[in-house]
């Protein structure tokens, strides 16, 4: 016994510091990652100096394959030939990644700098009615545009849930003989361009005088674009729910019906409510249905089946081709009011679907 | 075989005791042959199971025993493709007949599972009382409903001062006491257990030994196991299932425990039990 026991842990001359032995690099990896590295810069440097060629030209078609060989040959000198695609990779999935970042990045820099502008209490709470493209800013806002946004997707989101959980509860719940084939169409349905969406409800609503062109009639236009996402995400977290729960549920001599609406749905209530959110998100920008069901009024309309009415989207195509800059400006800061809210609802769904029960 | 009855004595099980009286037939499977599409997969089992007592299911993997389990309360047929002959009498009637509403069945003969299943979305307590809500079933008080059934499950001790906490915070162990105590919330009178302790430590396996011996001085319990001490620790009776490959399960012996333990007839059975094979 005696000796397999240490006699006493041996006494540090001093607190350890957190090492990383496996970082250590040699010399020569330095010296290929300097040369990697610099090289490239000085060349982009070089070009853009004595061209005038765009940045982003010189970036794409210059620098980041450089910055490839570079890398290639850093990894060549510092692990052998393996070091090569290796280093290569890293590189290209960088420059990828910060090309997309760039590219998103400046798009929301744009909307932010040139809405920011347009921004102040009226703007939100204003609506456009008596004000013309030539209007000072501080006059009118798009508090219309945004109720009317409201009021659509509000009403296309009562009537797309339903069928939308409805379709879900049976490819999953009722499993059905038809099931392949209502999954098929829910997924071709899913890729309808919204204009056709706009057209359909035009046709068959608007024309034959059944609806006005007004908010119900976008809303139906809404809703045949939302009814597949949710559809299919519903699916989707429905079919996470462990089979188990559902055979303990019928064991304890449960009905059908009281298995999908007491266990099941509970069971995925934060994906179900993530799906719908993403259905909002899907339509909450769409514009070319409003074009054809919604039209536009500069005035508020609280009443979805009487008059045409304006939404964001269509706030922003009116405004935006106008040959004044105070209506571009406004059409700016309606961008980045969509924007806000489509960030608002994309950040309640990462908060919800976070909260994963438990186990 | 002197060994094994020795063996039983030594863990404690009074192995006279549970030569009990005659007694009357609670459920009776006659004839019982089970299909999924074209493959057989049990073949004409017919075996009693007397009220107030523990039948033990024992055999190989894939034997057919979880199948034959499935078909007591009607979980069978919700598995695509699957078929059965011959009749499964609870109270002296087929349970298959037209007329019979599998919803009912599965009231009066309940099931707990191999895997823990509690509802994830409900507390502790709503997963006592949750049978009722499914079945729509009425019954007074349940806060004495909820300490008695917990009671019995062995489990209200540990959780009697968190009801109201989501049932995934429990261990594996409790969650499946508690899933015990859901299913006898709702009163039935058989209770059908799907090797219930395969996913436990020993510690938890015990525990629900003894809620098994408790419940069966109220209610008839099947249970297939693995676990051939557990079979001997809880059982009266033993049916020993069989398959050999590509070939339908069937019982080669049954009986009380004791015989199939103690004394088998069969050398297939007499290999089994001494863990020889499967």
């Amino acid at each position: 016994m005696t000796i397999l026991m240490s006699e006493s842990p041996p006494v540090l001359e001093k607190d350890l510091e957190p090492l990383r032995p496996w970082s250590k690099r040699p010399a020569s990896f330095w010296l290929a990652a300097f040369l990697g590295s610099v090289v490239p810069l000085a060349i982009l440097g070089a070009l853009y100096l004595t061209t005038d060629l765009a940045v982003a030209l010189l970036l794409i078609a210059f620098y980041l394959p450089l910055q490839l060989i570079g890398a290639g040959l850093a990894g060549y000198f510092a692990k052998g030939k393996h070091g090569i695609a290796d280093s290569a990779i890293i590189v290209f999935a960088i420059g990828a990644t910060a090309l997309s970042a760039i590219i998103l990045g400046s798009m929301l820099l744009t909307i932010i700098v040139r809405g920011i502008a347009a921004f102040r209490p009226s703007f939100i709470i204003q609506n456009s009615t008596y004000i013309s493209p030539s209007t000072p800013l501080e006059y009118g806002g798009i508090g219309h545009a945004i109720l009317g946004t409201f009021l659509i997707v509000g009403i296309a989101t009562i009537i797309s849930v339903p069928f939308g959980i409805a379709t879900a509860v049976y490819v999953t719940e009722v499993r059905g003989r038809a099931v392949p084939y209502v999954r098929f169409f829910v997924q071709a349905m899913s890729g309808v361009p919204s204009v056709v969406a706009g057209l359909f409800v035009l046709t068959v609503f608007i024309l034959t005088g059944v609806l006005n062109t007004s908010a119900m009639a976008a809303a139906i236009a809404y809703a045949i674009l939302m009814l597949p996402t949710i559809a299919r995400t519903a699916e989707e977290v429905l079919r996470l729910v462990p089979e188990e729960l559902r055979t303990g549920a019928l064991a304890l001599g449960s009905t059908r019906a009281r298995v999908v609406l007491n266990v099941v749905v509970p069971a995925a209530k934060t994906g179900i409510i993530t799906a719908i959110l993403l259905g909002i998100a899907r339509v909450v920008g769409e514009t070319a249905p409003l074009l054809l069901t919604a039209l536009k009024n500069d005035q508020t309309v609280l009443n979805p089946f009487t008059d045409p009415i304006s939404a964001l989207p269509t706030f922003i195509f009116d405004n935006v081709a106008q040959p004044y800059p105070d209506a571009v400006t406004r059409a700016w800061g309606a961008a980045l009011a969509l924007l806000i809210i489509v960030g608002i609802l994309f950040t309640i769904t990462r908060f919800i679907s976070a909260r994963k029960p438990r186990r | 075989m002197e060994e094994t009855v020795v063996a039983m004595e030594e863990m404690g099980v009074d192995v006279v005791a549970t030569e009990r009286e005659p007694q009357t037939i609670e459920m009776s499977a006659k004839g019982v042959s089970v299909w999924f599409g074209k493959r057989k997969i049990l073949e004409n089992v017919n075996m009693d199971f007397p009220k107030k007592t523990v039948t033990a299911l024992i055999g190989p993997s894939g034997c057919g025993k979880s199948t034959f389990i499935r078909t007591l309360n009607r979980l069978h047929e919700l598995i695509p493709g699957a078929a059965l002959a011959g009749e499964i009498l609870y109270e002296g009637q087929d349970i298959y007949r037209q007329d019979v509403d599998p919803v009912h069945i599965r009231l009066s003969i309940g099931m707990v599972f191999q895997k823990p299943n509690p509802f994830p979305s409900m507390t502790i307590r709503g997963n006592v009382l949750s049978g009722l809500k499914l079945s729509g079933m009425k019954r007074p008080d349940h806060d004495a409903l909820v300490e008695q059934t917990l009671t019995s499950a062995g489990l209200w001790k540990e959780v009697k001062d968190r009801l109201n906490a989501p049932a995934g915070d429990l261990s594996g162990g409790q969650q499946q006491r508690l899933v015990i105590a859901r299913a006898l919330a709702v009163n039935p009178h058989v209770l059908l257990m799907d090797e219930p302790c395969s996913a436990l430590d020993p510690a938890s396996t015990l525990k629900i030994e003894e809620t098994v011996r408790e419940l069966s001085k109220e209610i008839t319990i099947i249970i297939v196991t693995h676990n051939m001490q557990q079979a001997v620790r809880v059982s009266d009776y033993t049916a020993f299932f069989l398959a050999e490959e590509n070939q339908p399960g069937y019982v080669v012996e049954q009986g009380l425990t004791t015989e199939i333990f103690g004394n088998p007839r069969d050398q297939r059975t007499l290999d089994y039990v001494n863990g020889r094979f499967g």
